[in-house]
């Protein structure tokens, strides 16, 4: 592809993100989920299991809810991703897809565009809940910096789930589908040390949440904003949150061709 | 391309199959279809459904690959060179399929971009059209709140944002009240006074025979007729001009007057002053008549040409006479 190509398919994916942002704000059924959800959660650990600070193991953090806040900041970011691939999924049943399609632009924009609205979800997302756990008493030593790779973070988490569920959107094409998988992000969020040093799971959980790249993600989000090499490896969050969405992403690009192919 | 050569052929389409599923499910929805559309007609494709009308609209925008045969749009390969074919053609999918939470002008804009325009040109070309449309005070209000036929006019204006040379409108005008029809059917009608070619499938005989200078009737995949309304008509069967006499006993000098105008129906028992004359010249057979009835004093009651109609075809086409008609 030439250098005129890339920044007109590049132009592509702005107004295909900007368009999935935008109708992301119009629609209350998916702020909710997006949005207070995770707060909802949030609210109920830090006050609810609070106490947990105190077990012994439990490192040495400025609040429990310091400690929670990337927890919710993933599970923001797993939603965001998940309401990529139902957007897309009613794109494909209400035929507005099939518009995106009959328009002369590289078919991997068409997900990448999906892709780029979920990330600007996910910053905006992860943004408010750092600033909202702000208000009510968290604070993050590792400076602006490191709230700034936060967000980094969050976003690329989210364009990971999101290519996940992009995928299961191309090849069904069934928005109730999607709906029904809403349950399995608590699944990968709870085997995930998210409001938990890895350390105080249960011996199954633990070596579970070893195979689940979030539990990086988590501990690498904790690490930064805590300013506590302790808590976990940065680069081993961006290493897990890029392999996924990278991965993810070609998956959703071959689901997108493997549509066009068959159907 | 952005404006059709009329010289060329805007669509063309040779030994064309599409089937779905597989092994003993399989279903051929186009079946060896032939068709060609030249640069600057409204064609008009008819069908029941499920004929497989939306199926080769869909081959032709590159939406759906074909099992086997070619069909080229601008000039171009809908399979090898899909890019191109994207390029030169404006889409209307039935169901207008658009975005309820975005405003018409977001739409428009979004379109553009699709289509590489930017900035003051694509925001020039959003107002431009929403104008056109006639949706330059709802352009900013939510497609959510919009009626059927302000969808049908923004789905048409999202299609020509990039000033396509052939036009793809599947089914435009269904479920739209009369009123709303009538302006879809100006906005078509203008469009090809443009030079856009216009490729419009409808299950309205009427909307064909208003606005398709040649009509294909596809029937079980397959094109079964072909050709502008008239000969369509004409294949069926001459106009007939009814004349009614004010004597019945004047029908035997009456046959006589017209027997060289055209080919007269046998006389019906049931309605003895009824005389039906089978010409081709239509309602330009009327004078000659009643001047050739005048000469011999036969008076007359009322004259009326009665011509086929499209309905008249169609049900040759797809009903009792489809093997014949096929043949044809």
């Amino acid at each position: 592809m030439t250098a005129p190509e890339l920044t007109r398919e590049g132009r592509v994916v702005a107004a295909l993100g900007r368009r999935a942002l935008s109708v992301q704000f119009r629609r209350a059924q998916l702020l909710m989920p997006t949005f207070v959800l995770p707060l909802m959660l949030l609210a109920i650990i830090a006050s609810g299991t609070s106490a947990g600070q105190g077990l012994r193991g439990f490192p040495d953090v400025s609040s429990y809810l310091a400690f929670v806040v990337p927890g919710t900041i993933v599970q923001g970011a797993l939603l965001a991703g998940l309401t990529s691939g139902t957007a897309l999924a009613g794109d494909i049943e209400g035929g507005f897809f099939d518009r995106l399609l009959a328009a002369p632009v590289h078919r991997t924009s068409l997900v990448l565009g999906r892709l780029a609205g979920t990330v600007g979800l996910a910053m905006l997302q992860s943004l408010f809940f750092l600033v909202v756990a702000f208000v009510f008493g968290a604070r993050y030593p590792g400076g602006p910096l490191a709230v700034l790779a936060t967000v980094g973070l969050a976003a690329l988490t989210a364009a990971g789930i999101g290519g996940i569920a992009s995928a299961i959107a191309l090849r069904t094409g069934s928005l109730s589908l999607l709906q029904s998988i809403f349950p399995f992000v608590f699944v990968l969020l709870f085997t995930a040390p998210a409001f938990f040093p890895r350390e105080l799971l249960s011996p199954v959980l633990r070596d579970l949440s070893a195979y689940n790249p979030l539990t990086y993600v988590v501990e690498a989000i904790r690490s930064l904003l805590q300013g506590d090499a302790a808590l976990g490896d940065p680069w081993l969050g961006l290493l897990a949150a890029s392999v996924l969405a990278l991965l993810t992403t070609v998956l959703a690009t071959v689901a997108l061709k493997e549509r066009l192919r068959t159907t | 391309m952005t404006v059709a050569d009329a010289s060329s052929t805007a669509v063309s389409v040779d030994g064309l199959v599409r089937e779905f599923g597989s092994g003993t499910g399989t279903v051929r929805a186009i079946d060896g279809l032939d068709l060609e559309v030249r640069a600057g007609e409204i064609y008009g494709f008819l069908g029941p459904n499920g004929a497989g009308k939306t199926t080769l609209v869909r081959i032709l925008t590159t939406l759906l690959r074909p099992t086997s045969g070619t069909a080229l749009v601008a000039g171009h390969d809908v399979v090898r060179e899909a890019d191109a074919v994207r390029r030169s053609i404006g889409v209307a999918l039935q169901e207008a399929a658009i975005d309820p939470l975005m405003t018409g002008r977001e739409l428009l804009r979004m379109q553009g971009a699709l289509h590489g325009l930017r900035g003051p040109a694509a925001r020039e070309r959003a107002t431009d059209l929403l104008d056109r449309v006639g949706l330059a005070v709802a352009g900013d209000r939510r497609v959510g709140g919009y009626s059927g036929g302000m969808r049908r006019r923004l789905d048409l204006a999202l299609a020509l944002v990039h000033r396509p040379a052939v036009l793809f409108l599947d089914e435009p005008t269904t479920g739209l009240d009369p009123t709303s029809r009538s302006a879809l059917w100006r906005e078509v009608r203008r469009l090809n006074d443009e030079g856009t070619t216009l490729f419009l499938t409808t299950q309205y005989l009427e909307e064909a025979e208003q606005l398709a200078d040649r009509v294909g009737i596809i029937a079980g995949g397959s094109l079964v007729a072909e050709g502008t309304p008239a000969e369509l008509k004409a294949r069926v069967g001459e106009p007939g001009l009814h004349v009614e006499l004010a004597d019945p006993a004047d029908q035997d000098r009456a046959r006589e007057a017209l027997a060289d105008l055209g080919r007269l129906e046998p006389a019906d028992a049931a309605a003895p002053a009824r005389l039906v004359l089978r010409t081709t010249a239509g309602n330009a057979a009327i004078a000659p008549v009643i001047r050739a009835l005048d000469v011999e004093g036969v008076e007359v009651e009322t004259v009326e040409v009665q011509s086929q109609t499209l309905d008249d075809v169609f049900a040759a086409v797809t009903g009792s006479l489809l093997e014949g008609a096929a043949a044809a």
